[in-house]
């Protein structure tokens, strides 16, 4: 039934004019976006605000469905067995890739078909306000000058930040000890009570203390400034060739037809330009990315790709 | 103190109670799932209502627990465990309905008193919080470790087998300092680790069915106390110490991110016993082994509100969820909430206040068909159990591995009552083991492998100390008494 209406909508699109294609209905009435993150969590946030901007644009209900549980390889197994009509997608963060290197379940990344990239969670690097460093070069060059002697601490043992410091530590050659917490509040309290030279995160993470002016931001680890900090030099600005990418997207069953993922691109194109969702996502210091179907399958490869190459030298994984 | 006129945020407290208490009774709800099922309801609603349902849902649910643990010896929440010791004995002797009472009125002292901790003391509890490094965190969990000898009942040498049958459970998961996976087999579903609410609801809930199945006549109804009973002005006086005792040791564990309800619970039970005059009494039917766990697990549901609300810093699930409450309604718990959004603040503590007071009257509407409810005939009893147990299992996270993993641990539980080994022991180990493995392990990591770092760390050394020296005391006094 399902499938039959999605052809049907597959030929119309052949027969209307490309302009046309976003005033199309789509194949099927409602979406259901399928999230590993409990209620309240990252991506479960993530997701219902974008709906809320999404329904008027595309003209469809979606429905967010938590599935928790195999750290995140439940969520992925459900979308990669549903039907490819347009009908369910995951939402995508480096964590679906990170599982599949890490425990190889019977459904992966690579079940999922990538269907865009929307945001980039900009990751910084700070300190407490009672620390001598001021700037990330300041800090690096204490590093320099005294190795094995700073400590630095990441939210989760196997997550993305813990392998940009360890990246960092073998750039400058700081042989800092790289500690692993378990979440960015455990964190927080040792960067707050000196325990920790450095932390690392995500901006929404450490808001309270920033506003409370409790921690000082040294450096962001993205390719350029951030638009809200626009005083905050780049990691590499300031000599540490380090740029890390967490990403935010979404991905389907593989054998979905193109006219579906050109429906989204538009769909999605046109709400990050809404100024009422720029407004949002602003606030959440969340960088628009928007990469249409073939730039993500080959941006989520690639990044698989460093990623498990990463993993290998760390030896979390053989 | 505006929420005692809105009737709305009076409703919610009301509701968000009574959802909390049943999620709490039902084995395998954990007051931080009660709180998920419910978080997205809050979206559409006003910030101060929806956090007061939040926290009420805790309150209920920190409480509700106890119910099954006094009644059917099955803990609805990690933290009613160490009530299941006397509590169950009670109804047992046919005092179900004062156990119950006494349960009632020391989780409202309990909760009271973190009320007016977490109003007056935010400021110097939070610098508590902030005092814990990685080296403090495993004195802490060392110092855990130390109530074993309480729980053992009989046999030292069967609780310290049990601990560490605990201990190696937390081991299976994410490695947590190089990211490894260890004792997965490849399996997704274990690389967060056995989640210690699966190890509970399979040794205490599962466990116990099999032993009432397996009893000759168990079809028959005891005869048992069908009615609640609120203790006396004598008896209140009389469990005042050990309400005490579960109050500090409650407000202590409350602001330190990551200990929570089910340590303090068990601390306050093993503290309750030890400055007893009868300690002999406890593990028989003493009325003071429920009013300690139950006054310290509700004091949590207040003071863990201390690093979420000074420092954006949540220190449970339950906090977590409460986190996400607030973040959805463009909130940020941190040390600028008192100045930008007071009201919500004030407002938070006049729903915990409303919170208490509803636990109170729900709680004596619920607990006479509570009553009614266990003395029915058993065949009926447990195949309800039973049936509540899986769906309430499988509704976690809808995992039948979940479901696989608490019938089997439900096996392994019921021999092992059948060895004569306490399973308390191991709930404390399979609790107690991530946080004793990691902040070991992440101290060593920060000092360079100097063990060093445990001594210079004036909190680490100071519950080290007490660690040692409490043992020492239970010892000394264990061989005493065998001489």
């Amino acid at each position: 039934m399902l499938t039959r209406r999605s052809f049907a909508a597959a030929s119309a699109a052949a027969l209307v004019p490309f302009s046309a294609q976003a005033q199309m209905r789509y194949p099927v009435p409602t979406v259901t976006l399928v999230t590993h993150s409990s209620p309240g969590g990252g991506s479960d946030v993530f997701l219902r605000e974008l709906i809320k901007h999404l329904h008027p644009v595309m003209g469809v209900n979606f429905a967010v469905e938590n599935v928790r549980g195999g750290s995140g390889a439940t969520a992925v197994a459900r979308v990669a067995r549903a039907r490819p009509d347009g009908s369910m997608f995951y939402a995508t963060t480096p964590t679906y890739i990170q599982t599949t290197l890490l425990s190889r379940p019977e459904f992966g990344y690579d079940s999922l078909d990538p269907l865009a990239i929307v945001f980039l969670d900009p990751e910084v690097i700070y300190t407490r306000v009672e620390s001598p460093f001021r700037t990330l070069a300041d800090a690096v060059a204490h590093a320099k000058a005294n190795p094995g002697r700073q400590r630095w601490g990441a939210a989760n043992p196997a997550s993305l930040e813990r392998i940009a410091f360890e990246k960092m530590n073998r750039l400058i050659g700081a042989r800092a000890a790289v500690v692993s917490h378990e979440g960015g509040g455990d964190l927080m309290i040792n960067v707050l009570n000196g325990t920790l030279d450095l932390g690392i995160g995500e901006i929404q993470e450490i808001r309270a203390q920033l506003d409370a002016n409790r921690i000082r931001l040294l450096g962001v680890v993205t390719e350029e400034r951030l638009p809200d900090f626009p005083d905050l030099a780049t990691a590499r600005e300031q000599g540490v060739d380090l740029v890390v990418t967490k990403f935010r997207g979404l991905a389907g069953p593989k054998g979905m037809p193109d006219e579906i993922a050109a429906m989204w691109h538009d769909a999605l194109r046109q709400v990050l330009a809404s100024p009422a969702y720029k407004e949002q996502y602003a606030k959440e210091s969340l960088v628009p990315a928007l990469k249409g179907r073939e730039e993500a399958r080959r941006f989520t490869a690639e990044f698989a790709a460093e990623i498990a190459a990463t993993l290998r030298e760390l030896g979390v994984v053989r | 103190m505006g929420a005692f006129t809105d009737p709305w945020t009076v409703a919610t407290a009301f509701g968000g109670v009574l959802w909390g208490i049943l999620g709490g009774a039902l084995p395998g709800i954990s007051p931080s799932i009660a709180m998920a099922l419910l978080l997205p309801f809050t979206y559409g609603m006003e910030p101060i209502p929806a956090i007061v349902l939040l926290a009420s849902v805790y309150v209920g649910a920190e409480y509700g627990g106890s119910i099954p643990a006094i009644l059917i010896r099955t803990p609805g929440t990690n933290s009613a465990a160490a009530t299941t010791l006397d509590g169950y004995e009670m109804a047992r002797q046919g005092k179900g309905g004062e156990a119950l009472g006494i349960s009632l009125i020391s989780g409202l002292v309990g909760g009271l008193f973190g009320l007016v901790v977490l109003v007056l003391a935010t400021e110097p509890l939070a610098r508590v919080a902030l005092a814990f490094t990685p080296a403090a965190y495993f004195g802490l969990a060392v110092l855990g470790l130390s109530v074993i000898a309480s729980l053992a009942g009989g046999s030292l040498t069967k609780g310290l087998i049990a601990a560490a049958l605990g201990l190696m459970v937390a081991t299976v998961g994410t490695d947590p300092v190089s990211g490894v996976p260890r004792f997965t087999f490849g399996s997704p579903e274990l690389l967060g680790g056995i989640r210690p609410i699966l190890v509970m609801v399979g040794l205490f809930a599962v466990a116990e069915m099999l032993v009432q199945i397996g009893e000759p006549e168990w079809a028959k109804v005891e005869a048992r106390d069908t009615r609640l009973k609120l203790p006396s002005l004598a008896m209140f006086r009389r469990l005042l110490p050990a309400q005490a005792i579960g109050c500090g040791i409650g407000t202590f564990e409350g602001v330190t991110p990551g200990a929570g309800g089910t340590i303090a619970a068990f601390m306050a039970y093993n503290e309750a016993r030890r400055w007893s005059k009868n300690p002999d009494a406890f593990g028989k039917g003493a009325p003071e082994g429920v009013a300690a766990p139950e006054s310290a697990n509700n004091v949590v549901t207040a003071t863990a509100l201390v690093p979420l609300l000074s420092l954006g810093i949540p220190g449970s699930n339950s906090a977590a969820i409460l986190l996400g409450g607030f973040l959805v309604h463009g909130l940020t718990p941190g040390p600028l909430l008192f100045e930008r959004a007071p009201d919500v603040v004030w407002g938070l503590y006049g729903g915990l206040l409303i919170a208490n007071i509803a636990m109170l009257l729900l709680g004596l509407v619920i607990l006479t068909p509570a009553l009614w409810l266990v003395n029915r005939p058993k065949p009926f009893l447990v195949a309800t159990i039973l049936a509540l147990i899986v769906s309430g299992v499988f509704a976690i996270e809808q995992s039948l591995f979940d479901v696989g993993l608490v019938l089997v641990v439900g096996v392994i539980g019921y021999f092992l009552r059948w060895a004569g080994v306490p399973v308390l022991p191991l709930v404390l180990g399979v609790v107690l083991g991530f946080m004793l493995e990691s902040n070991y392990r992440r101290s060593l990591v920060l000092s360079g492998g100097d063990h060093r770092v445990f001594i210079e760390d004036p909190v680490a050394l100071g519950l080290l100390t007490a660690a040692v020296l409490l043992t020492g005391f239970s010892l000394w006094r264990e061989f005493r008494r065998n001489a």
